[in-house]
C-alpha cells in the first residue's frame, strides 16, 4: 500500500467519524460518539502511515508544499483532538473538530493542489524544516481545538443565560476549561515552533533572525492575541464570553498566518 | 495599560502587513494617490523601523518592567519571607483539606511527617512553640515565577533587538572565482576558490556552493564550503550564500566561422568583447558586445532582459583596411536570426559556438551582537512558559497540636494553582501515610 491509499483510507475514517459524531448528537446515541472517537483515532493512525510513506518516498519532511502542509495540519488537528478528548471527554466538540479535519482533507485532495513531491529548494534543506513547521502546525492544531471549544462555549453560554439553563451553564464551564487547556498546550508549542525555531532558522538561512516579513509579523500578531487571552484571564480574571471571543480571534489570526499570508501577501516565506 | 499596548501593537503590526513596506515614493503615489503623503508623513512605508513603532515597543518593554517589579516584590516577600503562620481555621476553608487525630507524641509525629514530605521533594519550614507545631511544605516554587521568567525573556528579546539595531553589521561581498575581495570594514578578505550549482536529475537547483578561503593579515586562515543553510562563521562574522551570477562583462566567446564558397572551410576563433581576430583573407573580426539574454528594449535598442544566459547574443563586426564591411548580431540559440548589415556579397557565416563567463558568488557578511541576547531571551521565554503551565506550585500546610494521651490532632490543607486533580491524589496519599504514623 502506498501514500495515496493510506491518505484515502484516513480521509474515509475521518468522514465516518464526523458522521458518527453528528449522528450521535442527532439521535442522542452515546455509543455512536464512542465509535466516532475510535474512528478518529483509526484515521489518525492510518494518516500517520500516509505521512511516513510520503517521507520515505520523497526523502524529505512531509510539509513542503500546500498539499503536504494541509494534510499535516489535518493530522495534527486529529492528534490534538484525540488527546484533548481523551482528557476532557466532551464528546460534543467531536463533530465540529472532525468537520475541520474533513474540510482540510478535502482541500488537500482538491485537484487544484499539486500532489507530486518535488525536490527541496536549497533554502528548505535543513533539519529546522522539521522542527519549525511541525511544532508550529501542532500548536495551531491546538488553537483549532480551542476555537471549536470557544464557539461551543458561546452557544452553550447563550443557552445557559435563559431560564432553566443550568445544563447549558454547566456545559459552558467545561468548554471554557477545555479551551483554556488547549491554549495552554498550543501557546508554548506555537511560541517554540513558530517564533523561537523560526528565528533560529531565519538566522541560519537568511542571516537575520527577524525581518518583519509578513508571515513573521502575522505569527507575532497571533502570538500577541493569545498572550492577550492569557493576560486577561490570569490578571483580570476574564473567563467565559470575552475569553472565548479572544480565542476565536486568535485562531482566525493563526489561520490567516497559515493561509492568507501565502495567497494575499508576498514575502520571504513564499515556498508553498 | 498592558492590554491597551497589546491591542495597539497588534493593530500597528497588521497595518504594516497591509501597506507594502520599503517601496519607492513613486509606487506609493501610484497606488495610494494623495494618501501617499500621509504614508510618508508618519513613516508607514517603513513602519517597523519608524520612531513611533520602536517607541511603542519600548513602551511595551517599560510596561513589562514596571508590572513585573510591582508584582514581584510582594510575591518574593510572601514566598521567601520568614513571617508566616497558619491557623487551623484557615485550613478548614480550603478545598483540599483533612483533619484527624493520631495516637503519637508530637515530636515523633513532626519528624515522621517531615520525612514523608521530604521524600516527596517538598521543602519544609517549621515553627513550633509549646505543644504546637506548624509545618509549611512547598514544591515547584519556580512555577510561581513562571510569568516573571517569561517577561524577563521578552525583555531580553526586546533588548537584543535594540542591540542588533545599534550594532548590526551587514555587507554583500561579490567575488568571482579566483578573486580575493576584502570584507568591508573588517580586517579579513575572502577568496572564492570555486562556485558550483548542483542540480537534481529533473533540472531543479539542488544547491549553490561557494568554496572560500578566509584571509587575515594576508595569510589564509581556513577554507570552507558555504551553502544555503550552511553559513561560515569566522571571528564573529558570519558569511551566508546570498546570490550568484555570471560576469557577462568578461565572457570568453568562441565563434565558428564558415565560408559559403568553400564548404570544407571551418575555423573556430576565440574572442573576448573588444578583442580582434584576423582571417586569412585580411578581414579583421571584432566581438563588439555580448548580451546574455538579448531583447530589444523599449527604446528599440538591444539590451539584456536578465543576467541569466537565456538568449546569448554577440554583436560581431568585420573590418577590412579599417573600413567596416559587415556588422550583425549572432544568436547562440537561434542561428537563423543572424542578419548582417553593410554586408554586400558576404562570404562568411558565423555561429556562436560557446560563451563562458566567470561565475561570481554573492556572500553576505554579517555580524550581529544582539543574537546571543536574543537566544538567551528565547530560552528564558520557553522556560518561563514551561514553569507557568506545567510546574504548578504546591503547598501543604499542617497544624499539629499535641494532646494528652499522648496524641496529635492534625489539620492539613493544600493549595495549588493548576493541576488540582493530581495534587489531590498526592495530598491524599500523603495523608494516608500520616494517618499511619504512630
Amino acid at each position: 500500500m502506498n501514500e495515496p491509499t493510506f491518505f484515502l483510507l484516513a480521509f474515509l475514517a475521518y468522514v465516518l467519524s464526523a458522521l458518527a459524531y453528528f449522528g450521535s448528537q442527532l439521535f442522542r446515541k452515546e455509543r455512536w460518539a464512542r465509535a466516532g472517537y475510535v474512528l478518529a483515532g483509526a484515521g489518525f493512525a492510518v494518516h500517520s502511515l500516509a505521512l511516513a510513506a510520503r517521507t520515505i518516498k520523497s526523502g524529505h519532511a512531509p510539509f513542503t508544499n500546500m498539499y503536504e502542509s494541509i494534510s499535516f495540519l489535518a493530522w495534527a488537528s486529529a492528534l490534538a483532538y484525540v488527546l484533548m478528548e481523551g482528557k476532557f471527554k466532551i464528546r460534543k466538540t467531536g463533530p465540529y473538530i472532525m468537520l475541520i479535519v474533513v474540510a482540510l482533507m478535502a482541500i488537500a485532495s482538491s485537484p487544484l493542489m499539486p500532489k507530486e513531491a518535488t525536490p527541496l529548494v536549497p533554502a528548505l534543506q535543513s533539519y529546522w524544516l522539521w522542527l519549525h513547521v511541525s511544532v508550529t502546525l501542532l500548536g495551531e492544531a491546538f488553537f483549532a481545538v480551542a476555537f471549536v471549544a470557544s464557539l461551543l462555549f458561546l452557544r452553550a453560554d447563550a443557552r445557559g443565560r435563559k431560564p432553566k439553563g443550568e445544563e447549558g451553564a454547566r456545559a459552558a464551564e467545561r468548554y471554557d476549561a477545555m479551551s483554556y487547556r488547549a491554549i495552554a498546550v498550543g501557546f508554548p508549542l506555537f511560541t517554540l515552533g513558530g517564533l523561537v525555531f523560526g528565528m533560529i532558522w531565519a538566522y541560519k538561512a537568511w542571516g537575520a533572525y527577524w525581518s518583519w516579513d509578513p508571515k513573521e509579523v502575522w505569527s507575532l500578531i497571533t502570538w500577541l492575541v493569545f498572550a492577550l487571552y492569557l493576560h486577561t484571564r490570569i490578571v483580570l480574571g476574564w473567563k467565559g464570553r470575552r475569553a472565548a471571543l479572544i480565542a476565536v480571534l486568535g485562531f482566525l489570526a493563526a489561520l490567516f498566518t497559515y493561509f492568507g499570508v501565502n495567497y494575499l501577501l508576498t514575502g520571504l516565506h513564499s515556498y508553498a | 495599560m498592558a492590554i491597551v499596548l497589546f491591542i495597539v501593537l497588534t493593530l500597528a503590526s497588521i497595518l504594516g502587513t497591509l501597506i507594502p513596506q520599503q517601496r519607492t515614493p513613486a509606487e506609493y503615489q501610484a497606488h495610494y494617490g494623495s494618501l501617499s503623503q500621509v504614508i510618508a508623513g508618519i513613516d508607514l512605508d517603513r513602519l517597523y523601523q519608524s520612531g513611533w513603532f520602536i517607541g511603542l515597543l519600548l513602551l511595551f518593554g517599560l510596561n513589562l518592567v514596571v508590572c513585573s517589579l510591582t508584582r514581584l516584590t510582594p510575591k518574593v516577600r510572601k514566598t521567601f519571607g520568614s513571617a508566616w503562620t497558619v491557623e487551623a481555621r484557615e485550613l478548614a476553608s480550603l478545598k483540599t483539606k483533612e483533619s484527624f487525630t493520631r495516637r503519637s507524641g508530637l515530636e515523633a509525629f513532626v519528624a515522621a511527617a517531615r520525612a514523608e514530605l521530604g521524600r516527596r521533594r517538598f521543602r519544609v519550614a517549621e515553627k513550633s512553640d509549646s505543644g504546637r507545631a506548624l509545618l509549611r511544605a512547598r514544591k515547584h516554587t519556580l512555577g510561581l515565577f513562571g510569568s516573571d521568567i517569561v517577561h524577563l525573556g521578552v525583555l531580553a528579546i526586546l533588548a537584543g533587538g535594540i542591540v542588533s539595531g545599534l550594532g548590526k553589521y551587514r555587507s554583500d561581498v561579490s567575488v568571482s572565482e579566483g578573486q580575493t575581495v576584502p570584507v568591508p570594514s573588517r580586517a579579513i578578505s575572502l577568496r572564492l576558490d570555486k562556485f558550483e550549482t548542483e542540480y537534481y536529475p529533473a533540472g531543479a537547483v539542488k544547491a549553490w556552493k561557494s568554496t572560500v578561503t578566509v584571509f587575515e593579515g594576508g595569510t589564509p586562515r581556513l577554507t570552507r564550503t558555504i551553502a544555503v543553510n550552511h553559513p561560515l562563521s569566522y571571528k564573529g562574522v558570519v558569511f551566508y550564500q546570498s546570490s550568484y551570477g555570471w560576469d557577462w562583462e568578461n565572457p570568453a566567446l568562441e565563434l565558428r566561422v564558415k565560408k559559403k564558397s568553400d564548404p570544407a572551410f571551418l575555423k573556430t576563433i576565440s574572442l573576448t568583447p573588444g578583442g580582434k581576430a584576423a582571417m586569412d583573407d585580411g578581414t579583421e573580426i571584432t566581438a563588439v558586445r555580448f548580451l546574455p539574454d538579448f531583447v530589444i528594449g523599449a527604446d528599440n535598442e538591444p539590451a539584456t532582459r536578465t543576467w541569466e544566459p537565456n538568449n546569448p547574443a554577440v554583436l560581431v563586426e568585420g573590418y577590412r583596411k579599417d573600413a567596416r564591411v559587415f556588422s550583425g548580431w549572432i544568436f547562440a540559440k537561434y542561428p537563423e536570426f543572424t542578419h548582417f548589415r553593410d554586408s554586400g556579397e558576404m562570404d562568411l557565416a558565423f555561429e556562436l559556438a560557446s560563451y563562458k563567463a566567470p561565475q561570481f558568488s554573492v556572500l553576505q557578511a554579517a555580524s550581529d551582537p544582539g543574537v546571543p541576547v536574543i537566544w538567551t531571551g528565547c530560552v528564558l521565554l520557553m522556560l518561563g512558559l514551561f514553569f507557568s503551565f506545567y510546574w504548578p506550585p504546591r503547598e501543604i500546610k499542617l497544624v499539629l497540636e499535641g494532646r494528652e494521651g499522648p496524641c496529635v490532632s492534625v489539620s492539613a490543607g493544600g493549595l495549588t494553582s493548576k493541576g488540582r486533580d493530581r495534587f489531590e491524589e498526592e495530598f491524599a496519599s500523603i495523608m494516608a501515610v500520616l494517618r499511619r504514623i504512630s
